[in-house]
């Protein structure tokens, strides 16, 4: 099985799920992508952090990235809009929004971040910034200063967020004196309001208590149908919540990289996982 | 920061009461801090009562009189206090906005493996004495802005308005330029500090969004170290006002306001004043206690940038998220 | 469960729109946009080289005179008068060691004490220190040398130890905080352990909380040293300088920015190579005192790490 390589391993899944509806299998394969990984790996320095990833995020889908901790699963997300830049990492294999390669030579991070969206881990609005300054913070980064624009824009993704009733009236109130519930609302609305196509979430629960997160995770699913979705998960019950679709994650036992083991709908993955690595870490008997 | 709960010293303070040799090492606690406020107040009392003499003899016309007289004794501070503000505003008017784009450039423009060492290098050479700075600048600056840089700012527009009449060699300008090469450094680490404790989080989610590396500086890191930033401002005005020995070597030491007014003319500080008099001051004259007074007027201009310095500080931490 | 069979939902024709809007000016500005992120940076690129060159240029320049004045009698022998060859600074090195020396001693128990007082206490008192000792830091160092010079000087004459007090009052706020930021860094966790152990609060604090924080105090202290060391308003009411040598802490004493204020302000030529000398001298001891608290800093924090 670990001869295989993982691509094969994700598209021989792809069939074998998709062969017990046989309508289905067509419409995967011509299920249109909004991103597609090929054969990616990240490496900082000398340390390979994941390789071998291939998967498509397919368009206005909920696709979760499961796996233990430190399997690579935040590394690739975060290869998606260019995050590594900064910190050193390197990328190689082929990511394409649409039909643009990310990292080709033409391409510029900021137009593909204003495409990509991003919700970080911990609530990050900016601590300086209103309420309403946060929310259309991306359309000032990208130029837009028509005051309208900006409104619509704002109501727009607030409402989006499922956060709009709360604060219409204080839309000049700090963001950092909302709930920690509230403020990933608002952070999610930041990305929502440049229209992205891709919105990335990186674990965008783990710091909230129960009662935001599933409030979270159903503005989750509603907004599939505006945006597609990656979102990074530790918890397989989120991804069973949320995500159409589950790429899994899992450390090579001799090398201790990231690798994905298989990628399929999500109901296939948790029931009947086809690769034994994938059922042991579902079935909880890996961490 | 201070108001902090650390429940296990407060109950080490409570076992104190029930253990003799506790007792012994609270005295030893209290008596340090009773010399350190004996200190405080003998050094405001110490300049106070001296410099009633001189408050009384000229009233309160003495901080703007302008004459320093030995022969008639005729003294004001006017000059003086004048002095120390225009040297002072020309180093900061310098050294703020070059301090504040150096340290955003080291911590957000440039590669870490060539900021890290010239952060460090600027942080170390902020220790070099000033006398060391004072004597380059005589010699060296000095020469420099007679032959080059008074004769080019007479011919930019405006600013020749400041640039009036004769150069001669020390100026107000020469001291304020040399000041700010001391402050510089100050400025340069504080803000590099202020700047590093914006969280790595505000700058990726900027990022994210399709905002430029300056747009990341511009709208999330400067706003983020805003007290920071007020508070290295803060400080280095503190150290320009404070100055002295620096400043005696290179602004010439006129005791007078020259005419026309000009950043050409030697001029006189709060500090170079006392400098130059103060071993010459026989105990109980009037110009002894001019000095002294003039000394009281230094320690409240800096009490002022200190105590208001906080302030602000504090103020914009509160309100900082609107 | 969806399939993914079913079409995406529908999307209004403004959603779209606007979708269009905001890319085209992304892509739009984005020029713009990184032209002003370019010339931002170097122009604060070419801020980082204003600071730096003066900078370099002052420590070159104070190295190639300061070597040159160097020699075996600068080290060893007293100054002599202008014109008269083979004068050094060997009093005035002395008396600096003397002079921060004994500053060192009398500021560094105080120091420490006030700053466990701090640590230990709270309540208005220990605000009220702190915030004088933060406004003490801000005070002009002259304003520390009248204060030597009326508590001491008046009732007797100029002498080291008055300088040495003088320099006291300047090292002590600098000290009470470093030191005060420094054993902060003990985690609550020993205080805990030194007070399950049942031990008295002395000697907690003694084994504990001083013992763990040593590199954040030897920084501190160190960086007090190195900011007293080249202050010079203080000594010219205090010390006086001279040019005798001396050990005695009743007497007038050189030190070496007395010898740098006044040779450097001569007009005769050897005095002012006996300037340089001493201005090389007490830079290259001041960023020895900066390194060496760096060092104890580093390694303190990456302890902590």
């Amino acid at each position: 099985m670990t001869g295989d390589t993982t691509s094969a391993v994700a598209a021989r899944i792809q069939q074998e799920v998709l062969a017990q509806d046989h309508g289905a299998v067509g419409l995967l394969e011509n299920a249109p992508a909004a991103v597609t990984l090929t054969d990616v790996a990240v490496d900082f320095g000398s340390v390979h952090a994941v390789r071998k990833v291939s998967f498509p995020l397919v368009e206005n889908r909920v696709t979760a990235l499961v796996g233990p901790s430190g399997c690579g699963k935040t590394t690739v997300l975060r290869a998606i809009n260019r995050m590594h830049d900064r910190s050193g990492g390197k990328v190689s294999g082929s990511i394409r929004l649409g039909d643009m390669e990310i990292y080709g030579r033409d391409a510029q991070p900021e137009v593909i971040r204003s495409r990509i969206g991003m919700v970080f881990q911990r609530p990050n609005p900016f601590p300086t910034m209103s309420i309403f300054d946060n929310a259309v913070s991306g359309l000032r980064f990208n130029g837009i200063r028509n005051k309208t624009v900006l409104q619509e824009a704002a109501e727009s993704a607030l409402t989006s967020a499922a956060l709009w009733d709360t604060v219409k009236d204080r839309l000049d109130q700090p963001a950092i004196r909302l709930s920690g519930g509230q403020q990933q609302r608002l952070c999610i609305a930041r990305a929502l309001a440049v229209e992205p196509e891709v919105l990335l979430m990186d674990e965008p629960c783990s710091a909230l208590d129960p009662i935001s997160t599933s409030a979270i995770e159903e503005t989750i699913v509603e907004l599939a149908s505006e945006v597609t979705i990656a979102l990074v998960t530790h918890n397989m019950f989120q991804a069973t919540r949320c995500a159409d679709l589950t790429a899994v994650f899992l450390l090579d036992d001799h090398d201790h990289i990231g690798e994905l083991v298989e990628y399929g709908m999500t109901p296939q993955i948790f029931s009947a996982p086809s690769d034994p690595r994938t059922e042991l870490y579902v079935t909880g008997q890996v961490s | 920061m201070t108001q902090q709960l650390d429940s296990p010293r407060q109950l080490l303070a409570q076992r104190r009461s029930s253990r003799s040799s506790g007792r012994g090492y609270a005295l030893l606690l209290w008596t340090a801090a009773a010399i350190f406020v004996l200190v405080l107040a003998a050094i405001i009392e110490g300049i106070l009562s001296q410099s009633t003499q001189a408050f009384g003899h000229f009233g309160i016309g003495f901080l703007w009189h302008t004459a320093f007289n030995t022969v008639t004794n005729q003294y004001g501070a006017g000059q003086f206090i004048i002095g120390t503000l225009v040297v002072t505003a020309i180093a900061m008017v310098i050294a703020v906005p070059i301090g504040l784009a150096t340290a955003s450039f080291l911590t957000e423009m440039c590669p870490r493996r060539i900021a890290t060492p010239l952060g460090v290098a600027i942080d170390l050479i902020a220790a070099v004495p000033s006398i060391v700075v004072g004597l380059w600048g005589l010699y060296v600056m000095q020469p420099v802005f007679l032959r080059d840089v008074e004769p080019f700012m007479k011919k930019i527009p405006v600013v020749s308005f400041f640039f009036k009449g004769f150069a001669a060699g020390p100026s107000y300008f020469l001291a304020g330029f040399v000041l700010s090469i001391m402050i510089v450094p100050t400025m340069v680490a504080l803000s590099r500090t202020a700047l590093a404790g914006v969280g790595t989080a505000d700058r990726e989610a900027a990022i994210a969004l399709g905002a430029t590396p300056w747009q990341v500086v511009r709208k999330v890191v400067v706003p983020g170290a805003n007290s920071g930033i007020l508070a290295a401002t803060t400080l280095a005005l503190g150290r320009a006002v404070g100055e002295t020995i620096a400043i005696t070597l290179l602004i010439g030491n006129s005791n007078l306001i020259g005419h026309p007014l000009s950043l050409l003319n030697p001029g006189a500080t709060l500090g170079s004043v006392i400098v130059l008099n103060f071993g010459e001051s026989t105990p109980g004259t009037l110009l002894r206690s001019v000095l002294l007074a003039l000394a009281l007027i230094l320690l409240v201009i800096t009490l002022m940038v200190n105590i208001g310095g906080r302030m602000i500080v504090r103020k914009s931490r509160q309100f900082g998220a609107l | 469960m969806t399939s993914v069979l079913e079409a995406p939902a529908g999307k209004s024709t403004a959603y779209y729109e606007r979708r269009a809007l905001i890319q085209a000016s992304a892509r739009g500005t984005l020029q713009k946009r990184r032209r002003i992120a370019l010339a931002i940076r170097i122009v604060f690129g070419a801020c980082m080289v204003l600071t730096l060159v003066p900078l370099v240029a002052l420590i070159a320049y104070v190295t190639k005179r300061g070597v040159g004045a160097l020699s075996v009698a600068f080290f060893t022998h007293t100054p002599t008068p202008a014109g008269v060859p083979g004068g050094g600074i060997s009093n005035a090195i002395v008396g600096s060691l003397i002079l921060n020396g004994l500053a060192l001693v009398i500021a560094m128990p105080i120091g420490l004490l006030v700053a466990l007082l701090l640590i230990e206490r709270r309540g208005p008192i220990p605000n009220a220190i702190r915030f004088g000792a933060d406004v003490l830091s801000g005070i002009p160092s002259i304003l520390t040398g009248l204060f030597a010079f009326s508590v001491i000087v008046v009732h007797t004459h100029y002498s080291a130890y008055s300088a040495s007090v003088a320099l006291a009052v300047l090292m002590l706020p600098i000290m009470i905080r470093g030191d005060e930021e420094a054993m902060r860094t003990v985690p609550n966790e020993l205080w805990e352990a030194g007070l399950a152990l049942g031990a008295p609060q002395s000697r907690v604090v003694r084994s504990v909380v001083v013992r763990g924080s040593i590199p954040g105090l030897v920084t501190a202290n160190l960086l007090a040293l190195a900011r007293a060391v080249g202050e010079t308003a203080p000594l010219l009411f205090t010390a006086i300088g001279s040019q005798l040598f001396s050990t005695s802490l009743g007497q007038p004493i050189n030190a070496i920015p007395i010898v740098i204020y006044q040779d450097g302000t001569t007009a005769f030529k050897d005095l002012q190579t006996d300037a340089w000398g001493a201005a090389f001298v007490l830079m290259v001891g001041v960023l020895i005192l900066s390194i060496i608290g760096r060092v104890f800093a580093a390694r303190l924090t990456r302890k902590s790490k």
